[in-house]
Parts: C-alpha cells; structure tokens; sequence
C-alpha cells in the first residue's frame, strides 16, 4: 500500500523564526522523534506540512482527544462477512510504509494510550500489535512528531516523564513583531499597515497572558482578522470577532480589549 | 352628624385660618388646593398652629405650596400629615425642620413616583428611630443632588440594615456610607469598571495597577480627581455628571492617562521653589507629553481622550480656564484658540515635537507659561484650582514634595479593601516599585502566619442581597479567618473508636465507591476489541439467515469519583442546645458526625475541605479552616476539629458566598458544598427576619450558576420552612432525630455522589 495520498501539494508557505526548519532537518535525518512545544496557533503545524512537503515524506495528522485509546493509533480487529479482520490504524499505517505521524496536542489523549509510542521512539523502533500479535518494524521513512501545549498544561493532563524524554524539542513562540506582520500580510492579504495594527492589538492582549487569559490572541487569530477585514469587515469588528470573542467570556476582559483594539487602531 | 354645624365649623376654621395668614398667601393656598384638599389643608394648618407656635405655621404653608406646586396638593397633604405626626407638644423642632428642608427637596422630586419613594424612605427612618431623621434632613439638599429618590430610598434601607453605628452612617461620618451613596449616584461605576479597567492598564502599559477610590471629600460637591503614586491609582468612585457609557470610558481614559505617565514620566520633579500655578502648568505639560507620546504607539488613545475636552476657544482670562484651554490645544491639532498666551504654549510644544521623550521639556515649558501668566496677572487659587478634564490625575505622583507622604495611619478600611484587590489578583505586582501604601497587601495571597484565635484576618469581602431596596450591596460583609485554640486531636480519634459500629458501616460503602474501578463494558457499538461472545452470537444469527447484531464490542472504562466537597458546619450559639433525652449538644453531634463523614472522604480519596462558621454582624463572618482540600485528615486538622467551640450568630448567606468562591476554584468536574445546619440564618445586626433568609437564597442560587451543589442538612426542624425556602425543598434533608445524624451523613453524602 502507497501512502501517495498523505503527500502534500506544493509547498505550504512557513516563515522560519529561528534555525528550526535545519534542527528538523536534522532531526529527520537521525529519525529522532520530534515535540513540537508552544502556544496555540503559532504554527506548529503549518511548520510539520511545510517540513513534510520539503522532505517529500507523507504526513499523517492525528488530532488526540481525551476518549482516543491505543486502539484508535494502533488499529483494531472489524467484523466482516467472513470473520474478523485486522485494520491498521493512522500510526502502524505511518510505521508500515513510512511517513511522518504527527500526533496533534498529544496531551489530550490519556496517559495509558501515549505509552504506545514508547517502543517507536527508542532504539528499537517498532511497534507491537499486542492484539493481532504483531511486531511491526518501522519503515526507514517513518517519523513521530507530537505537539505539545504547555499553555493549558495542568496536572491531570501532563505528559509522562518517560515520553518527554524521548524527544527532540523545538520551542515555537510568537514570532517577532515585523516577522509576524509579514506572515499575516502574506497569508490574509491585507496590507502591511494593517498588520501592523493587528499585531500591535495582539501584543498587548498577550500582555494579558496570566492576567485572566490563559493565552494571548494568537497568530492564526490575526490572519483570521486580517481576512475578515479584507472583506470589507470594518477593522474593530473583525478584531472583536476572531481576537476578542473566542478567546474569552469575561465581560471585563472583552471590555478591556474592546478598548484596546480602539486604541491600537488610528 | 349635623351638616350644617359641620359647615359652620368649616367656615369659622377657614376665617381663622385667614386670619393668621396675608391675603396673597391665602389666595395662593386657594388656589393650590380645592375641595376635600382644601378642607383637609385647613384642618392640618389648624392642628400644627395648635400645637406649635407661628414659625411652624409659616413652615407649613411654605412647605405645602411648594410641594404643592412642585408635585401635587396631595403630596403636599401626605407631608403634613408626616409633619403633624413628629409634632410633639413639648419639641417640635423636627417637624419644622421636614417642613423646611422640604422646600429644598421637593424641587428635585418631581418625576412621577420620586415623591412617594421619598417619603416612604422619611418613614422608615422615623419607624426604626426618628431622631436619625434629623442628620439626614440637615444634609437633604446635598444627598438629593447626589442621588434621585430612589438612590436616596436605596441609601437609606442601607443604614437601617443593620443596628450598629447608625448614627454615623446617617451623619455620613463613616466612610461607608460615603461609598454606600456613591454606588447609587453612580450605579457603582468604579466596582463595576474596575475588572475592565485593570486588565486595559496590564494590556497597554504591562503595569497591574492596584486601584482604590479616592478618599471621599469633606463636603459633597468639591469634583474628584484621579491619582496614583507608583502602580497604585486611585480613582472616584463616580464621576458625577456622566452618564453611564461616558464614564465608564473615563475610567478607561483615566488610566489609560495614569499607565503613560508611568511609562513615559520618568523620576519625579522637585518642587523646589515651583510656585503652585508653575507646578499646574508643568503637571499640565507633561500630561500633554506622555499624552502624545502615548499616541504615538497607540492612535486610537487621542481619541479616547479627546472626547472630554470640552474647552471652548472663549472666556474670561482666568487661570483654571486658559489652563483647560491650552490642555485641549496641546492635543487636539483641530483647535483653534485665540488667546496668545494658549498659541505661545502651542508653539512651544510644537517645537520640541522631536524631542519629545525629554521630560525635563515639560518644567522649561511649564516654567515659561507661568511666568507669563503671572505677568498677565492672571488670578490662580491652588485651593480651588481642579485639574481638566476629569480624566487626568491631579498632578502629585509627578512630584517630589521633599518629604514622603505619611500612610502609617491607614484605616482599617483601606487595608481590607486592598486585602480584597490582591485577592483578585492572580501574581503579585512584579512592576510595583513602590513603599508605602503597599503594607496591606502583603498579608492575604500567602499568609506567613497563622490567623489569631481572637481577633482573624480578613480575607474578603461579600455582597449582600438587601430585600427591601432590592438589590445587591457590594461589599457589605467581611469575612475573616480564625485560628484555632490548641486542643488535642486525641479528642477526635476516640469520638471516631466510639462511633465504631457506624464507622464500619459506613467503610462498607466506601468499599462499594472505590475510586478508579476498571469496568469491563460489553456489546458496545465502537470499542477497542471485539466481545467474543457477541462475535459468536451474530457470526451464527448471520448464518441463520437473521439480522445479527452490530455491537460486537468491548471497552474498558474507569469509574471515576471526579468530585470535591467543602463541608460547611454551622457552630452559632444555638449548637449549645442539649438535645432532649441526651447529654449531648447540637455541636457535639454535629462535630461527631463531620468527624466520621471527614474519615469515610479521605478513605475513599475524595479531595475535601471542613470549615466552620459563626457569625457577629456583618463585619465579623468568622470562618474557621479546620481542613484544606489538599490536606490530609490527621493530627492537624483533627486537632483543630477538636478546637472549634460553639457561639455567636449564623451570617449564612456570607458563608456560602466563600465557601462557593473557594470550591468553584476547584478543578474537579463536580463540587458539592454540604452544611450543616440547626436553623434559620441570624445576626445580631439584622433585626428583619426574612432579611438573612432571602440573602442566603440569592448566595445558593449565585452558587448554583458558579456550577456548584449545595445541599443542606437541617437539624432539630427548626426553621424548617425558611430552610426550604433558602435551599429548596429538593437540597434539604431534615433530620428530627438529631443523635442519628453520625450514622445519616455519611450516606447521604454517598446518596449525593454516587
């Protein structure tokens, strides 16, 4: 079976902030598993794509939840007309003929279900299909990536110890202001004043950061603006929509903001 | 009756009323009331001449043609009768002085309902105690521009709430009161901006204020201005004269203004030899600076803060007036001014536009512009002079006035209040580089010691429902934490080795609620693996030529016990009571069986906190912390268990108000606070009795909307139907027999959570 389906057309536009896109590089090279870390729509995973399409390899996105079991990474047993049959699922399909598995907020999922990983990222690289009773070894191309939020990190919801130290780390952050201003310029179209003014609006909500929001307004969030404004949305509401009432119910914080984003703007 | 003596009699009062009063004013009065009014009118006049002398019938008939005019004639008879009703023979002084003031107040009561409103407030403060009518008629004209009638009825139900000081509180010396009066003239526009207001500040100028409202000044009309020293703003608690929108915009603008200054201000100036005028003018430059400095980074602030210039390029050459004039040039490019002295200024500042970051630009500036003023011979009074508009600060965190400002006199009020800031805030104050004001702070986020058995530490504040005036009074009851007495834990375990039987009991239903039990989930729909046995059934329904069934599969899911419990025990002096045929108190059984419930908790893991609570009045809800959720139930908290003593009153409502805040912070998916209780809510300041009640059904339905159960459990039926009415009929349970209660918690509290 052909993973053709999982490749990714052209190349996804990523403007690198540091010397990432050569630590991947690298890190792909060793076959290291990779953590993504940072804040909500930063990036990361228009950062996998990009990195996937440039290493022509093809990507498999799993996005945790906290009722996914090993059972949905793994695969399992279906019944058909004639009896039982084996299914693999998105991680032994990756592992099998060689792709990128990126398991999306993996903290999500449970702990019991993460350990799965464990016998993919050491040296052994392989995994076990203790159901069908299957030693699968990893194909040359195969890659783990997880992403990992430590903004809404919390003591249920924490990875082990033993899986944080199976990985490389890359730490993503809000890029700075005039990096971040050409990345929502390119990918809304608005103009460059008008990214400005948008990231200028989200520096100051992310001085919130701690002070009542557990995360500033994000990149994606300013593009978002940025898209509804180039559609004729009058600047203050396009904010208010994509940067304000998302992120918070606080009719203080929204009053707060509501009046920053008018100071922000000329 | 004899209608025709009747008429007669009529006749001969009206005369002698006529007698006594000119020939205009009876025409006026004539005029005024007609028919059965004028009858009852004459009859009034009649009866207060009697009793008191001639000033009173001039008070009257001025007092009544007014309200007359003002509101109606039957207004103005209802007056009378309140009138004739203070008039004792011996002392009449305070009938006259209702009738007095009246005149003053009845101008501004003329909405439809205001009069009424009014005087029902009158009223209720003869009915509680009339000579607290007298401080307050002495200030109606002041209290009556402040806030309408309704405010004024609000006010005054808030002084009668409670029995204590109220004299003070009429005589509006204690500050109290002031604030009382500014949340109805303002609809609580500084509480109700604050949350907004701070996080605006963290968001432009990444400083986490601490905001306080401006001490209240001595009369009720000097306006009140905005100030800060370091990251502390005081702020108004109303800016009178704004209509709701508008203020609460200059509250952002305020300290939108205050966070530049920080910003941009650099050190203090030394006043040095700076007369007063050139210390305005230097305070009004720099605003002006840091203003558009501020506007640079953010455009949008200009307009914020433009909007209350209100200054027009015209007037008289006074000092307060050229100075709002030049404060609106300097930052408004569209306005045009023709005095010189504004253009010099203008000009000035233009030049620097460059150089603009250097605050020592402002004292040159400022230096220049007061001189010239001086040459005008322009009159300044520094005790008059106001800063414009209302927004700005007056001016003093910008200077150094040799020596530091002596708080060390604090009230008590304002370190509660900024017990109540810190405990909103969620870190500390990294950018506070500030002294004194600060002391208060330190005490409530991380408590270095542990609160005194006599006295407490306050650590909040809670509002109160006040039934009458319908409303929420912010603020009104502190909360305060107590120590505990040293007592031995001994106490507690050989309650628990009596209770043996029950304790047994009770460990087989925390067997049964074991937490995290994997349980195996057959025939499912979706699942990890097939259920063999299902697999078996539909392969041979198939092959029979029947529909098989699609569940073939298993899961594995864990029961979990995701709860916390705040235990909330009621140990007011009633708890004393023996119960009949016992020799054992409310209390003891009360500790007895939270003492078995706390063992059955910790067994079966469940994260849980204790607390007790009595009350005496509103400023001293005490709360005692026998255990905290993450605690263990051993030698400490059994000790302190052991400790508590039974006494005062039950402030309910205030208690579940910190019990709610402090288990909503929990991040379990259910939160159940359970209390204990032996009857209805009391305190020694609240004689109304429905008053507690009512407020502790507002607390339990605001808790319910934090996403937390309360249930209750009521001993010895007393106050049964008040207790119904507070937690509702289904979040009761009534306990008769009270000695059961040890062997009833514990499953109830497994009936509750399982």
């Amino acid at each position: 079976m052909s993973l053709d389906a999982y490749l990714i057309d052209g190349t996804p536009y990523y403007r690198p902030v540091a010397n990432e896109v050569d630590l991947f590089a690298a890190a792909y090279d060793a076959r290291m598993p990779v953590m993504l870390k940072g804040p909500t729509g930063c990036g990361k995973t228009r950062f996998v794509e990009h990195m996937a399409a440039r290493l022509k390899k093809p990507l498999i996105t799993v996005a945790c939840h906290e009722d996914m079991t090993a059972s949905d990474l793994v695969g399992r047993f279906l019944l058909d007309a004639d009896g039982t049959v084996w299914h693999d699922g998105p991680l032994t399909l990756a592992v099998r003929h060689g792709g990128i598995c990126y398991l999306d907020e993996i903290v999500e999922a449970r702990q019991d279900t993460t350990v799965v990983i464990h016998p993919l990222t050491d040296e052994r690289r392989l995994l076990p299909l203790e159901k069908k009773n299957e030693l699968v070894p990893a194909h040359p191309d195969f890659q783990l990536v997880i992403s990992y939020n430590p903004g809404y990190q919390s003591v249920v919801k924490d990875l082990k110890e033993s899986t944080k130290q199976r990985f490389a780390a890359l730490d993503f952050t809000y890029p700075d202001p005039d990096a971040e201003a050409e990345i929502v310029a390119r990918e809304s179209g608005v103009d460059t004043a008008l990214a400005d003014t948008l990231v200028a609006i989200a520096g100051r909500s992310r001085n919130l950061k701690g002070h009542g929001l557990s995360e500033g307004a994000s990149t994606r969030t300013l593009i978002q603006a940025g898209r509804l404004a180039g559609r004729g949305v009058p600047l203050a509401e396009a904010c208010r929509a994509t940067m304000i009432l998302p992120i918070t119910d606080d009719p203080d914080l929204r009053g707060a903001l509501t009046e920053t984003v008018a100071a922000c703007i000329g | 009756m004899d209608p025709i003596g009747d008429r007669a009699g009529r006749r001969d009062r009206r005369l002698a009323a006529f007698d006594r009063i000119s020939g205009p004013t009876w025409t006026a009065v004539y005029r005024q009331f007609s028919g059965p009014d004028l009858e009852s009118w004459t009859d009034q006049f009649d009866r207060l001449c009697a009793t008191s002398g001639p000033t009173m019938a001039t008070a009257y008939v001025h007092a009544s043609l007014t309200c007359a005019r003002h509101v109606s004639p039957a207004a103005a008879l209802m007056l009378g009768t309140r009138a004739l009703f203070l008039c004792q023979p011996d002392s009449s002084d305070l009938a006259r002085l209702l009738l007095v003031q009246s005149t003053k107040a009845v101008p501004k009561l003329e909405m439809p309902g205001d009069f009424t409103e009014w005087l029902g407030a009158v009223d209720a403060l003869v009915s509680a105690d009339a000579s607290l009518l007298r401080p307050v008629l002495d200030r109606m004209e002041g209290l009556l521009s402040t806030v309408d009638a309704k405010g004024f009825a609000a006010w005054v139900s808030a002084g009668l709430v409670s029995t204590r000081g109220r004299t003070a509180y009429f005589q509006l010396s204690i500050p109290h009161a002031r604030r009382v009066l500014d949340q109805e003239a303002g609809q609580g526009g500084l509480d109700a901006a604050s949350g907004a207001i701070k996080a605006f500040a963290t968001a432009l100028w990444r400083v986490e204020p601490a905001l306080r409202p401006v001490a209240a000044p001595a009369d009720l009309h000097t306006p009140r201005r905005p100030a800060f020293d370091g990251a502390v703003f005081w702020l108004p608690d109303s800016f009178g004269g704004f209509s709701a929108d508008e203020e609460r915009l200059l509250y952002f603008a305020a300290v939108a203004h205050m966070g530049a200054h920080l910003t941009f201000s650099g050190t203090r100036f030394a006043v040095g030899s700076l007369r007063p005028l050139q210390v305005a003018l230097v305070s009004l430059i720099e605003d002006a600076r840091v203003e558009t400095l501020a506007a640079r980074r953010y455009p949008g602030l200009a307009r914020l803060w433009r909007r209350f210039h209100d200054a027009r390029p015209e007037g008289p050459n006074i000092a307060d007036g050229l100075m709002a004039r030049l404060a609106r040039a300097l930052i408004d490019p569209d306005f045009d001014d023709p005095s010189p002295w504004v253009q010099k200024g203008v000009d000035l500042f233009q030049e620097r536009q460059g150089n603009l970051e250097d605050p020592s630009l402002s004292r040159e500036i400022g230096g220049m512009l007061g001189n010239d003023l001086g040459q005008m011979r322009v009159q300044f009074n520094p005790k008059t002079y106001v800063v414009q508009p209302p927004y700005r600060d007056d001016g003093n965190g910008l200077w150094d006035f040799g020596d530091p400002p002596t708080d060390a006199a604090a009230p008590q009020e304002e370190i509660l209040l900024s017990v109540r800031l810190t405990q909103k805030e969620e870190t500390g104050g990294k950018d506070r580089n500030d002294t004194a004001p600060e002391e208060g702070e330190e005490t409530a986020p991380v408590r270095p010691v542990e609160p005194d058995p006599d006295t407490g530490i306050p650590v909040a504040r809670y509002p109160e429902w006040d039934r009458r005036a319908e409303r929420l009074r912010p603020d009104w009851t502190t909360v305060l934490e107590y120590g505990f007495r040293p007592a031995s834990a001994g106490v507690i375990d050989a309650i628990l080795a009596r209770y043996r039987d029950t304790r047994a009991r009770v460990a087989a239903l925390v067997d049964r609620a074991r937490v995290s039990r994997p349980v195996r989930q057959r025939r499912q729909p979706e699942g990890d693996r097939l259920d063999i046995d299902a697999c078996i059934r539909a392969v041979i329904d198939r092959r029979a030529g029947a529909e098989p069934d699609r569940r073939v599969y298993e899961v594995t899911a864990r029961l979990h016990r995701d709860l916390s419990v705040l235990l909330l025990l009621d140990i007011s002096e009633s708890t004393k009571d023996t119960i009949a045929g016992t020799m054992e108190s409310v209390f003891s059984i009360e500790r007895a069986a939270a003492a078995l419930l706390a063992d059955a908790m910790s067994a079966i893991g469940d994260p849980f906190a204790l607390r007790a609570f009595c009350s005496d009045g509103r400023e001293d809800v005490r709360i005692y912390r026998v255990k905290d959720f993450d605690m263990p139930f051993a030698a400490v908290s059994r000790a302190r268990l052991a400790a508590l003593k039974p006494g005062l009153s039950t402030r309910l409502g205030a208690a579940l108000r910190y019990a709610g805040a402090e288990i909503a912070a929990r991040p379990t998916h259910r939160r159940l606070i359970l209390l204990v209780t032996d009857g209805e809510p009391s305190d020694v300041d609240a004689p109304d009795p429905h008053y507690l009640v009512e407020d502790a059904r507002k607390a339990v339905q605001e808790i319910a909307r934090l996403g937390v159960d309360v249930f209750c459990v009521g001993l010895t039926g007393a106050g049964e139907s008040q207790l119904n009415r507070i937690f509702g009929r289904r979040n009761i349970l009534h306990i008769d027999r009270v000695a059961a209660l040890p062997d009833v918690l514990p499953k109830l509290y497994f009936r509750l959570t399982t």
